[in-house]
Parts: C-alpha cells; sequence; structure tokens
C-alpha cells in the first residue's frame, strides 16, 4: 500500500460550544474518487474549510503527498496541490470566462513584478504561456466558445464547470468539488458526472466530493464517508453505506 | 484543430517591445516643454500641470480602490509625505549647494538631477508609510479600512504640525541646534515656502507617463489580474493560490509611491506647501475621480482627473466659452449607450448649464467655485443613477472600438427584426 496522497487525522474544530466537525480522518489515494455526504448541517463544508486553510483546526493532522498543511493559509495550500471549488458559486465576476482561469494560473507564475512591468521577454512568454493553458483548459471542458464572455452571463450549468476549470488551471493533485450538482437539472447531473470521470482520468487528481444528489453520490464514488452533527456515522463503498443503520437514522430520523 | 493554436501571433516578446511607450512618452514631453511651452499662457499652463498632477493621483489610488477593491481615503497623507520630504530635500540642498533656493534656468542641470532624485526619495517615502498603512488593510475591510485610511491622514497631518521652523539661510543651518533640526524644519504647521519651483511640462509629463505605464502594464499583467480578482471575491481569490496578503500591501505601496510623486511635483510647482494641499479634501478629489471614471478603469481615472481639474478652474471663472466643451463631454458620455434624442438632450441641457453658470457669473456676481462640492456631489448622484459604473466601467479606451462595434450589431439585428416583423 502506498502513502495516501492526503491523509487526514482526528481532525476537530468547535465555534463556542458548538463542535462543528470532531475525528475527522480520511486517506485519499492517487486517482481516489470519495463522497463526503450527510445531512444539512453536519459539518461537510466545514471539513472542507479546514482543509484548505479557511478555518484552522483545533486539533488533529493534515498531510498533502507526505507534507504537513496544517496552520498553513489556503493560498498555500493550493499551491501545495489542493484545489476546490465552491457551494455558492465564488466566480470572478467582471472578469471573463478566460481570465478567471488566468488568475489561476497566477499560482505558477515565475515572472517578477519589475519583469511585468517593464515587459521582459521571459514575462512576455510567460504570459502567452499562461493565455495558452487557460484556453486548452477551457477547451477541454468545452468552455473555449465562450472565452471572452462575463463570467455572470455564463448559465449555471456553466458557471460550475468554470470553477471546475479554474480550480483545473491551479494544477492540484486533490481536488476537492463542494455540491457541484446543486441546482442542475438531471441532464446537466448526467453531463457533470461524465466530466468528473474525465477530470479525473485527463487531469490525473483525485477528487473527493460533497454532494446531496444520492444517486449521483453512489454510482461514482469508490468510498464514502458520511458525517452527521460533525461526527464521522460511517465509512465504506455505496452498498456498506446504504446499509448502516446509522446512516439510515441519520438521513430519515428514527424508527 | 484547435482555436487556440489558430491564433496569429505578434513578434516573439523582446524588451524593444517595452521600451516603445516609454519612448513616446519622452518624446512626448520634449516637445510639451519645448514647443508647447512657449506658446502656451502661464495660466493654462499651470492648469494643464495640475491636471498631470491630478492624473496621477487618481491613476495611483485606483491601484488600491479600483484593482483591489479597498476602501482607501488617506491618498492624501501620502501626497503630503512625498511633497514635504521632496521638497525639503532640494530646498535645503539646494541652499547648502548654491546658497539659494531660487531654481535654475535650463531643463537639464545639477538642480534638476537633485530634483529627480528628491523625488523619487518623496515616492520612496511615500511608499514606505503605504507598506505601513496596508498592513492594518489585511484585517480590515470596507468601512473598517476607509476609517483608518483617513486616520492615518489625520496623524500624518498632525505629525506635520510638529516640525520646526523653515532655516531660509546656510549660515542659520549651520548655527542650528539639534532641536531645530528634529523634527525637520519643514514649517508645516504655517507654510513652507520658497521651494525651487522646478516642475515643468518635461517633468510633469515624464510622472504621468510612468504612472500610466506602470499602472496599464500592472493592470494587464497576471499580478494586476490577481489583484482584481480580490476585488471580485478575496476568499475564491485566495482559494485559487493568489498570496492575497502580499497583492494587498503591495497595491498601497505602489499607489503610495506615485502619490509621493504627485507630492513632489505639487510642491516644486507651487513655490510652497500648505497643511491644508494635503487635507481630507484632496482624498475626497481623488476618489471622486476613481468613482466617477469607474473602478479600475485607467482611462476613466484619467479622464474624470482631467474632467474635475478642469472643471474647478471653469467654475471659479465660467467665462470662457470653450469650457462648454467640458459639460457637453461629460453628459455625452453618461449617456453614451442611449438614443440619439437622449443625447441631444443631454447636449442642451449642458448647455443651459454652462450658459447659467456663466450668466450668473457675470451678471450677479456668483463665484459658483464656491458651490464646487455641491456640484461634485450632484455630479456623482446623477452618475450613480444613470451610470453606476461609472464613465468607464471597468473598461478601457482601448475597448471602445469593439464596444462600438456591438453595439451596432444590437442595433441592426433589431433594425432587421423589424424588417421581417
Amino acid at each position: 500500500m502506498t502513502a495516501p496522497l492526503l491523509s487526514v487525522q482526528n481532525l476537530s474544530i468547535s465555534f463556542g460550544g458548538l463542535k462543528a466537525v470532531s475525528d475527522f480522518s480520511l486517506d485519499l489515494h492517487d486517482g481516489d474518487l470519495q463522497g463526503l455526504i450527510g445531512p444539512n448541517g453536519a459539518g461537510k463544508t466545514t471539513c472542507f474549510n479546514l482543509l484548505t486553510g479557511v478555518y484552522c483546526a483545533d486539533d488533529g493532522e493534515m498531510k498533502l503527498a507526505g507534507e504537513s498543511i496544517n496552520r498553513k493559509k489556503p493560498f498555500q495550500i493550493t499551491a501545495a496541490g489542493m484545489a476546490r471549488t465552491f457551494q455558492n458559486i465564488r466566480l470572478f465576476q467582471e472578469l471573463t470566462v478566460l481570465e478567471n482561469v488566468k488568475v489561476a494560473c497566477h499560482l505558477h507564475a515565475r515572472q517578477s513584478l519589475a519583469g511585468a512591468v517593464l515587459r521582459s521577454p521571459f514575462a512576455g512568454r510567460e504570459e502567452r504561456a499562461i493565455d495558452d493553458r487557460s484556453r486548452a483548459i477551457l477547451d477541454r471542458l468545452g468552455l473555449l466558445a465562450r472565452a471572452d464572455e462575463a463570467a455572470t452571463s455564463l448559465p449555471y450549468g456553466d458557471q460550475r464547470r468554470l470553477e471546475i476549470a479554474r480550480a483545473l488551471a491551479t494544477e492540484p493533485k486533490v481536488l476537492l468539488l463542494d455540491e457541484p450538482a446543486a441546482g442542475m437539472n438531471p441532464q446537466e447531473k448526467i453531463e457533470l458526472t461524465q466530466l468528473i470521470a474525465f477530470i479525473r482520468e485527463q487531469f490525473k487528481v483525485a477528487v473527493l466530493l460533497i454532494e446531496h444528489d444520492m444517486k449521483l453520490v453512489m454510482s461514482i464514488c469508490e468510498k464514502i464517508t458520511v458525517l452527521d452533527h460533525g461526527e464521522t456515522i460511517a465509512c465504506g463503498n455505496a452498498d456498506e453505506v446504504q446499509g448502516n443503520s446509522k446512516v439510515i437514522e441519520a438521513y430519515l430520523g428514527e424508527a | 484543430m484547435l482555436d487556440y493554436a489558430a491564433k496569429p501571433r505578434t513578434a516573439e516578446p523582446s524588451w524593444l517591445g517595452g521600451l516603445i511607450a516609454p519612448a513616446i512618452v519622452i518624446a512626448l514631453a520634449f516637445v510639451l516643454y519645448a514647443v508647447v511651452r512657449p506658446i502656451t499662457d502661464d495660466y493654462y499652463a499651470r492648469v494643464a500641470m495640475n491636471v498631470g498632477i491630478a492624473i496621477i493621483m487618481a491613476v495611483s489610488l485606483n491601484i488600491v480602490n479600483g484593482y483591489t477593491g479597498q476602501f482607501s481615503l488617506g491618498h492624501a497623507a501620502f501626497f503630503a509625505i512625498g511633497g514635504y520630504t521632496a521638497a525639503g530635500i532640494s530646498y535645503y540642498a539646494s541652499i547648502e549647494l548654491w546658497n539659494s533656493p531660487a531654481a535654475h534656468e535650463g531643463l537639464f542641470n545639477a538642480q534638476s538631477g537633485l530634483f529627480l532624485l528628491a523625488t523619487i526619495a518623496g515616492g520612496l517615502v511615500a511608499a514606505a508609510a503605504g507598506w505601513l498603512v496596508g498592513l492594518p488593510s489585511l484585517r480590515l475591510r470596507g468601512d473598517y479600512l476607509a476609517i483608518v485610511t483617513l486616520g492615518f491622514g489625520e496623524i500624518v497631518r498632525v505629525l506635520l504640525q510638529q516640525t520646526n521652523n523653515q532655516l531660509d539661510s546656510k549660515a542659520k543651518i549651520a548655527a542650528a541646534k539639534w532641536s531645530e533640526l528634529f523634527p525637520p524644519p519643514l514649517n508645516a504647521a504655517r507654510s513652507f515656502i520658497n521651494i525651487p519651483n522646478i516642475t515643468n511640462f518635461f517633468w510633469v509629463t515624464l510622472m504621468v507617463g510612468a504612472c500610466l505605464i506602470f499602472a496599464w502594464r500592472l493592470k494587464r499583467s497576471t499580478f494586476g489580474r490577481a489583484m482584481i480578482a480580490i476585488r471580485e471575491n478575496e476568499v475564491a481569490a485566495e482559494a485559487m493560490g493568489v498570496n492575497i496578503t502580499r497583492l494587498k500591501v503591495w497595491a498601497f505601496v505602489f499607489a503610495a509611491f506615485f502619490a509621493g510623486i504627485a507630492g513632489s511635483l505639487y510642491a516644486h510647482l507651487s513655490f510652497q506647501l500648505n497643511p491644508g494641499d494635503s487635507g481630507i479634501q484632496r482624498s475626497i478629489d481623488a476618489v471622486i475621480m476613481v468613482v466617477l471614471g469607474g473602478l479600475g478603469s485607467i482611462s476613466g481615472a484619467t479622464l474624470a482627473a482631467i474632467l474635475l481639474t478642469i472643471g474647478n478652474e471653469w467654475l471659479r471663472e465660467p467665462t470662457h466659452l470653450w469650457y462648454y466643451v467640458l459639460p457637453l463631454l461629460v453628459l455625452r458620455l453618461i449617456f453614451w449607450p442611449a438614443n440619439r434624442m437622449k443625447a441631444a438632450i443631454g447636449w442642451l441641457v449642458a448647455l443651459g448649464l454652462a450658459e447659467g453658470a456663466r450668466s450668473l457669473a457675470i451678471y450677479e456676481g456668483v463665484a459658483p467655485g464656491d458651490y464646487r462640492m455641491i456640484l461634485y456631489a450632484l455630479a456623482l448622484i446623477l452618475m450613480m443613477i444613470l451610470r453606476p459604473s461609472g464613465l468607464f466601467g471597468t473598461r478601457e479606451i482601448t475597448d471602445l472600438p469593439a464596444m462600438r462595434r456591438k453595439l451596432l450589431n444590437r442595433k441592426s439585428v433589431q433594425r432587421g427584426i423589424e424588417v421581417i416583423q
């Protein structure tokens, strides 16, 4: 067994007296596609915020590719190779679709500010490379035709797609998707399922997915972690989770 | 075949391409200095240089308020810091070196070299102050940051008032006790006078050009995009790997640097610096220019700086016919995408307003300049109702042809539909 790409041990955080997440553990290996589910308010997004450094965990250990990412800032964690999308879409609205992706390429830009302002050949070539790379990513996600439109003018499904494109532009090893299917119609959900499989293959990323749509999660995730009131109540493949009495209780209430 | 691969390529990047704009600026500076200035009336020359200084203030504030979306109300403090630093250096160095602070003849001489160094020093000191102010911006947002910057402006003003009295000869400097030299003898409580009058068309053009080129290239670079991303969505920007801490402080540093340079130009233009020159009024003027022009738009900030500075002069004495151009232009811009009827009404209203102000001034002895702030406020209110994104929105003047094409297309499409129906 190789060492996991992302390893999380006993992660906990409380807000005031509320234990939002307690003892959350997770191992994500290369090429994994795992799901994180749970009823509303179970602490799924809090988990993502802990992993990406938006919140600072009270307790616990996080390692990404063998490197500790405890107490790192969000941009450092992104640089270390973990990118995310947001539950409520957070695009750079005034920027074009292409520029949204270009912003994510800033992370790997090596030019100096002086170089950019003096227009050094290096900065010029890099700017060109950023443009090419961004267009290539948009092309693979089917958004190239709309590259020069404002991000807000995209239909809802495409905005979600753009969020994924933007996250991929940071060259992540791990991609966290926070309810990517929220608000999508069945057709869009099918496309999303295909898209997730496609990017996993094409961009060689491990995916951790928060999702409400059970059908979607059960159909594509190899391993599912179920949270309720901040605690992990079940963990396993689709069948195991579905048969777990605690899970049924959490979703349907006590019998 | 992919679209992006088929895109026609411009020439391979080289250092040469980046030198074209600076070369044009330097050539223009020489032409303005040697050809235009001799045939320009002193009064208009003075207005023109004030326009240049206002452009630097607006375009540099735009880096903070427009790019990163932080709301700073303390831009005049950097102006004051740069102005007093540069004026202090050039004044006392001139006395030490040449026994007199009077300006020397000619464009390039030892004193203009000194002026250039003093200006850059003023910019650097202001930039250091900008770094200090930038630090709280990491924790504060919106209104809170505005209050902090406002407070910073007051601190600078009060500190400047503690400076010692001015020393006006070499002998006095030599005889001065340490207590007279620290705090520095900038006489900022009253008025720091006899600053060498070195600012001219050449230097103003050069600095405006430097500021515009810097702001433009910054905006078009990966750093500028990251700054604008911070404005658009700070959480997302950080999640996409943008080091928001660094860029927010940088924005303050760059803006302060150029504000300091503007302060130096102003000091060396006016012979004297007063505490009032760098009060809250100047900060607010700069904010109005940025908002009126459109947050993030360099063209907008530049245009607003030109309009408001000339507007000030016009309000002082609204009797010159050619000043009609100004309100007309403003209204034309406000009603930009509107139809011809609206535009025509706009022109008429502008004419009426201008004519009204002119007659008032002539026949009633009213000084409309006294109502400047009311008129600014009205202009802002009108703007917020009619074009809330400012004259240019976030676009630039280079985007205009494309915008116009789009507009025409839309109109022709509509007309086509009408014909079919």
